[in-house]
């Protein structure tokens, strides 16, 4: 996958003396859905800002399809469209009238057709004409995606996209962002849902203090960090471990019923082998088994904590 | 030039003072009108002239520009200073557009609301008193200079103005007052001699003086040095702008 965004030994300083990015390296691909986590003041949003030209980087390069984002501000500009993570939406005017300004102030000629389109994708249509400070939350959050749409970029920046609308808009959101993927638009979203970046993020990229952390394909990332748990279902419930068996990592459920028993897929040897037939000495008999591997948001947490 | 985006602010901040007449162009129009009816029709009848105009027909220059310095600066002032305030000027920053057009865009609509509403006044104004123009090219010259001046200074406080307080400071208690001591009701060689030199610092008493010579050929200081003055507060608005956008000044970071 061709690269569409370089990031090179990025920093940023703020006249405070507080340094929110600390010399980051990143490249985000062509056409890919790449998440961005980390926690609150983790540097996600001066990152967005940056490429963006919202913010001023104190060092480092970004080129935005081989375009310098100082240099050559209007071509990256012209190809990037940003949906902040804050309600920043001119509520006295009406929806199409706010779509129309954003394509013209992107250089775009106007186009109804288009803004049509953008808006019924939206299932906004039906509010064109409606005053933005009438509708609802979670309009207002969809007129923002259509505005950073209305000059068709070829990237789309969304932080926060989720933050504070309904299960049902959620899944609406996710629609479109799959839609703009088959689109060919690159997407790069910040979230807190880290189950969001789960299902949507081809890759998965983790800052914390100012750092890259790690880059990864979600399903590498998962399996590389990741750990399974076992869980075995007993026969006979338990009211404490068998001394025989404490040295083995088991974890005897709060109910007697069940032992848990965590394994690295990466491993050698996993120990399960080991483990049933040590059960079998201690003539423990199992009901039933079952096997999870651990989510996102758990390896995410082990990331920035360690960090932390 | 992306003048799409020029245009496309520009015509954001005309609908803007659409949707707003009665507050952007009655408002001022009627408020500056009193002045006319109260010293021009009322109280001017009984002051003699002065440099050989009617008092009536001598105060509608002054007020005429004292109008449109108010408005220029606070409609160029909130135009910036609102989108700062509601966090839309995130759009402007990130779009494909130069510091240079967001101030064509800002500046242009704003400079624009105050010709018209200047023309709508002395229009006005030719209703109650007898107004002549021995210089129209001059005194249109004299507008659109001092129109697009002071919206640049009032975008240049917009960007500024941390909160609403910090966004009328300037225009009620600098501008208000210059305007006042400026020249609008009075010529300056009625004060005394020390006063004159004082108020020779005061930047409003050449743009009303110039102003005023485009009507009756009088005035306090020479046009062309009025003239000159406008055109260095102009190029030092012009130098504070870039400086602003080429720093980020209270718009980036």
């Amino acid at each position: 996958m061709s690269s569409i965004i370089s990031i090179s030994g990025l920093s940023k300083t703020y006249q405070g003396g507080f340094t929110a990015l600390k010399s980051v390296d990143l490249e985000i691909g062509k056409g890919e859905i790449f998440a961005l986590l980390g926690p609150n003041g983790a540097g996600k949003t001066t990152m967005i800002g940056i490429i963006c030209g919202l913010v001023t980087p104190t060092t480092g390069t970004v080129t935005v399809d081989g375009h310098d984002i100082l240099r050559d501000f209007r071509q990256t500009r012209s190809r990037i469209g940003l949906v902040p993570q804050e309600m920043s939406i001119d509520m006295f005017g009406s929806v199409k009238a706010a779509v129309s300004f954003s394509r013209g102030l992107f250089g775009k000629a106007p186009d109804p057709a288009y803004v049509e389109q953008v808006l019924k994708d939206l299932s906004l249509w039906d509010k064109k004409d409606s005053e933005i400070r009438a509708l609802s939350g979670g309009m207002k959050r969809r007129v923002m995606i259509a505005k950073a749409l209305a000059h068709e970029p070829d990237i789309l920046f969304l932080d926060e996209p989720t933050a504070g609308v309904d299960v049902e808009l959620r899944q609406s959101m996710w629609q479109v962002i799959g839609r703009l993927r088959e689109r060919g638009v690159t997407i790069i979203l910040t979230t807190h849902y880290i189950e969001e970046a789960e299902q949507m993020a081809d890759r998965v990229g983790v800052i914390n203090k100012g750092e890259i952390v790690v880059v990864e394909e979600t399903g590498a990332l998962m399996h590389k960090m990741g750990q399974k748990r076992l869980t075995l279902q007993l026969a006979e419930p338990l009211t404490a471990l068998p001394e025989a068996l404490k040295a083995d990592g088991l974890e005897l459920a709060a109910d007697g019923c069940a032992l848990h028993f965590d394994y690295d897929t990466q491993a050698e040897r996993t120990g399960i082998t080991t483990l049933l037939a040590r059960l079998n000495e201690a003539g423990l008999s199992v009901r039933d088994l079952e096997t999870s591997q651990s989510s996102l948001e758990e390896i995410f947490v082990g990331l920035v904590g360690g960090k932390a | 030039m992306n003048f799409r985006a020029i245009a496309t602010i520009y015509h954001a901040e005309m609908a803007r003072t659409g949707r707003t007449l009665m507050q952007s162009v009655l408002a001022p129009v009627i408020s500056t009108s009193l002045y006319f009816v109260v010293f021009g029709a009322a109280i001017g009848s009984r002051i003699e002239e002065i440099d050989g105009v009617g008092y009536g027909a001598f105060i509608v220059p002054g007020l005429v520009m004292m109008m449109i310095l108010m408005q220029s600066v606070s409609n160029a002032a909130i135009g910036i200073y609102f989108p700062k305030f509601t966090g839309t000027v995130y759009e402007i920053l990130s779009a494909p557009v130069s510091a240079f057009e967001i101030v064509i865009g800002y500046v242009g609509a704003a400079a624009t609301k105050s010709l018209i509403l200047g023309v709508l006044v002395l229009a006005t104004a030719a209703f109650f008193v007898p107004l002549e123009v021995q210089h129209p090219f001059a005194m249109l010259a004299f507008l659109v200079l001092t129109s697009v001046t002071f919206s640049l200074f009032g975008f240049i406080i917009g960007i500024w103005a941390d909160n609403f307080e910090q966004l009328n400071i300037v225009p009620m208690l600098i501008v208000t007052p210059l305007t006042f001591l400026g020249g609008s009701f009075y010529s300056i060689s009625v004060l005394p001699p020390f006063w004159q030199t004082v108020t020779l610092f005061n930047p409003v008493v050449y743009l009303i003086s110039g102003f005023r010579w485009s009507f009756y050929g009088v005035s306090d200081v020479d046009v062309g040095i009025s003239l000159v003055a406008i055109l260095g507060f102009f190029l030092a608005c012009l130098a504070i702008a870039w400086w602003m956008f080429r720093t980020g000044y209270r718009l980036k970071n």
